[in-house]
C-alpha cells in the first residue's frame, strides 16, 4: 500500500515542482501582448493558411489499432514469462500457438500494405 | 544617524552586500542554533514516529533535485561532445571549460517570456509539458542506483517503467494538439506514432530478461547480475540487448530517431509554439529521459551497480568520526587553518610578485578541494552504496556518451524507413529473442 502511495506523492511532487517553477518564472519576465500577428501559429514567416488543425494521415490511426493489439499481448507475456520457469514445456507450446495467432495478424496486415508507410 | 548614512554612502556595491550579509547571516545562524537546541529533541523524535514519510519526502526531493544538475550535464555533454566530434571547440567562455554555459541556458529560459498563442487551447497548452515531465521523472522512482538507494522496490517495477514512460505519448500529443499550429500538430503525431510502434519491440525485447530474472523488481534483476561482468544479463541476451537498445532511441526521441522535432522538416515539431519556461520543461524532460534511459538499459543488461570484476584489493575501513569525541571539534577548527597556511606558503614564498591575499585564496581553494577528495575517499572506503553508485553513474553516463555519439555520427532517418524497421524488423527480431530464451531455458535447464 505504501507504493501506491508513493506514486502519488512523488506525482504531487512532480507536479508542484514544474508549477512553482512556472509560477516562479511568470513572475520575473515581462509580458506583453503585441499586436494581432503575435498570437499567430508559427508558419514560417507567413501568416497562416487554412486550418491549423489541418488533415493527417490515416496510416497514424493504423498503427495506433496496430499497437493496443500488441501491447495487450506484450501484458500477458509478461506475467507468463515471471513464472516460465515452473511451465517449461507447456508453457512454452501454449505461448507458441498464441504468438502464432497474432503474427497471422500482423502477417495479413502487412500484406495488406499497412505497415507500409504511405 | 547621518554618519550612518553618510558612511553607508560611500560603500561601494560590494561593500554594501558584505554589510547586509554578513550580520544577517549572523543572526540567523544564531537563531538556528537557538531553535536546533530547544527543538531538537521533540523534531527529532516527530521524524522518528513517521519513518515512511521522512523517507519519502527524502526520495521526492532527492529526485527532484538530482535531476537538474543531470539534464545540465546531458546538455553540456551534447555541447561539447559533439563539438569535439564536428573539430569545433565547443562551449569554452562560461565557466572552466564552458561547464557553466548549461546553467546560463537554463537561467535565461527562466526569464524569458511565456507566451500562449491566440489560438492554442489554454488549459492543455499548460499541462502538456507538466504531464511529459512527470513522466519522465517518475519513472525515476524504481531505478535502483546503488545498494538501498532506490525510491521504492516495486515488484512490477519494470512495467511501471514503461507504463508511466508512456505519459510522455500523452504529454506530446497534448502538447502538438493543443499548440494550434500544423507543424506542431505533425510534431506531435508523429511523435506518437512513433513512441508507440517503437514501445512493442522494447517491451518484447525484455521478456528474455524476465524469464531468467523470474521478477519484475528492478532491484532484485540487479541483484541477479551480481558477480563478474559475465554475469550481467548482456552476454546472455545479446540480441534483446541490441533490440532495446535500438528501441530505447527511439523512445527517448533522440538521433537517428529524432523526427519528432527534425527541424529540416517541421521546424521543432511539438515544441514549435513553446517560449519560456514550459518550453524550458520540454526540454529538461528530453535531456532527464535521456539520462533515465541510460540507467535503465545499465540496469537492466549492464549489471547496475555491480562492479564489472572483483576488486582484488578489498578496501574497507571502519573510520569513525564521532569516536574522536570532542577532539573531532577542535580538528575541523584547526585544520583548515593550518591546511590553509601550509598550501598557501609555496606560493607566497616562489612568487614574491603576488600579494598576499591571492596567495591565501589559492590555499583556501586548494584546501577545500584535497578536504572534499578526503571525506569522498572517506564515504568511498566506508560505505558500500557510495561505490555502487559510482559504477552505476560511470556506466549510465558511458551511455549518456553512446547516444550523444549516436548524435554526432549518424544521419536522420526518413519516416517510413523509421516505422518499417520497427514493425517488420525488430519485432520479429524481439518474438525470435523471445523463443529462443525460452529454448534455452528447458534445454539448459535454468
Amino acid at each position: 500500500m505504501t507504493g501506491v502511495w508513493y506514486v502519488l506523492g512523488f506525482a504531487f511532487a512532480g507536479v508542484s515542482f514544474v508549477f512553482l517553477t512556472i509560477g516562479a518564472s511568470w513572475l520575473l519576465t515581462h509580458r506583453n501582448k503585441g499586436d494581432h500577428h503575435k498570437g499567430l501559429p508559427y508558419e514560417s514567416g507567413i501568416d497562416t493558411y487554412g486550418d491549423p488543425h489541418a488533415r493527417f494521415g490515416l496510416s497514424f490511426y493504423i498503427y495506433a489499432l496496430l499497437f493496443v493489439a500488441f501491447d495487450i499481448e506484450v501484458i500477458f507475456i509478461y506475467l507468463w514469462a515471471i513464472i516460465f520457469k515452473d511451465l517449461l514445456l507447456g508453457g512454452f507450446v501454449s505461448m507458441l500457438i498464441f504468438v502464432a495467432i497474432l503474427m497471422l495478424g500482423l502477417a495479413y496486415a502487412w500484406r495488406k500494405g499497412v505497415l507500409t508507410w504511405r | 544617524m547621518t554618519t550612518v548614512s553618510r558612511a553607508w554612502g560611500r560603500l561601494t556595491l560590494p561593500g554594501k552586500i558584505f554589510f547586509t550579509v554578513v550580520p544577517l547571516l549572523l543572526v540567523l545562524g544564531l537563531g538556528g542554533l537557538i531553535a536546533i537546541m530547544l527543538l531538537g529533541p521533540l523534531v527529532l523524535q516527530i521524524l522518528g514516529d513517521n519513518l515512511p514519510l521522512v523517507r519519502f519526502v527524502i526520495a521526492a526531493t532527492a529526485v527532484l533535485l538530482a535531476a537538474i544538475p543531470i539534464a545540465f550535464l546531458n546538455i553540456f555533454m551534447e555541447m561539447k561532445v559533439i563539438a569535439f566530434m564536428n573539430l569545433r571547440i565547443g562551449p569554452d567562455r562560461v565557466g572552466p571549460w564552458g561547464t557553466l554555459l548549461s546553467v546560463v541556458h537554463g537561467l535565461k529560459v527562466l526569464g524569458k517570456e511565456d507566451f500562449t498563442p491566440t489560438g492554442a487551447d489554454r488549459t492543455i497548452f499548460t499541462l502538456a509539458p507538466v504531464v511529459v515531465f512527470l513522466g519522465t521523472v517518475m519513472s525515476f522512482l524504481v531505478i535502483p542506483f546503488a545498494p538501498g538507494l532506490f525510491g521504492q522496490d516495486f515488484n512490477i517495477g519494470l512495467l511501471y517503467f514503461f507504463a508511466v514512460g508512456g505519459l510522455t505519448v500523452v504529454g506530446l500529443m497534448m502538447a502538438g494538439w493543443a499548440s494550434f499550429n500544423k507543424y506542431s500538430l505533425l510534431g506531435g503525431l508523429r511523435a506518437a506514432a512513433q513512441i508507440v510502434s517503437y514501445e512493442i519491440p522494447l517491451t518484447l525485447s525484455v521478456v528474455g530478461i524476465l524469464m531468467l530474472a523470474g521478477t519484475m523488481s528492478l532491484n532484485q534483476i540487479v541483484l541477479n547480475q551480481s558477480g563478474s561482468f559475465l554475469d550481467w544479463y548482456v552476454f546472455q541476451q545479446p540480441l534483446g540487448a541490441l533490440i532495446f537498445l535500438i528501441a530505447i532511441t527511439a523512445e527517448a526521441n533522440r538521433a537517428p530517431f529524432d523526427l519528432t522535432e527534425a527541424d529540416s522538416e517541421i521546424v521543432a515539431g511539438f515544441a514549435t509554439e513553446y517560449s519560456g519556461m514550459r518550453f524550458g520543461f520540454l526540454f529538461f524532460a528530453e535531456y532527464v529521459n535521456m539520462f533515465i534511459v541510460s540507467a535503465l538499459t545499465v540496469t537492466l543488461f549492464f549489471g547496475g551497480w555491480n562492479a564489472p570484476f572483483d576488486w582484488p584489493f578489498p578496501i574497507s575501513a571502519n573510520l569513525d568520526p564521532a569516536s574522536l569525541g570532542i577532539g573531532l571539534l577542535i580538528l575541523v577548527a584547526v585544520v583548515p587553518l593550518i591546511g590553509t597556511l601550509a598550501l598557501a606558503a609555496p606560493f607566497w614564498l616562489m612568487r614574491s610578485s603576488m600579494p598576499t591575499w591571492q596567495a591565501l585564496v589559492i590555499g583556501f581553494v586548494l584546501f577545500n578541494v584535497l578536504a572534499v577528495a578526503a571525506v569522498l575517499g572517506w564515504a568511498f572506503v566506508s560505505w558500500e552504496w557510495v561505490v555502487g553508485l559510482l559504477w552505476s553513474m560511470i556506466k549510465a553516463y558511458g551511455f549518456v556518451f553512446f547516444f550523444v555519439w549516436l548524435r554526432g555520427t549518424l544521419p536522420r532517418v526518413r519516416i517510413d524507413q523509421l516505422m518499417n524497421f520497427a514493425w517488420k524488423w525488430l519485432l520479429p527480431a524481439a518474438l525470435l529473442n523471445l523463443f529462443v530464451t525460452a529454448l534455452a531455458i528447458i534445454v539448459l535447464g535454468r
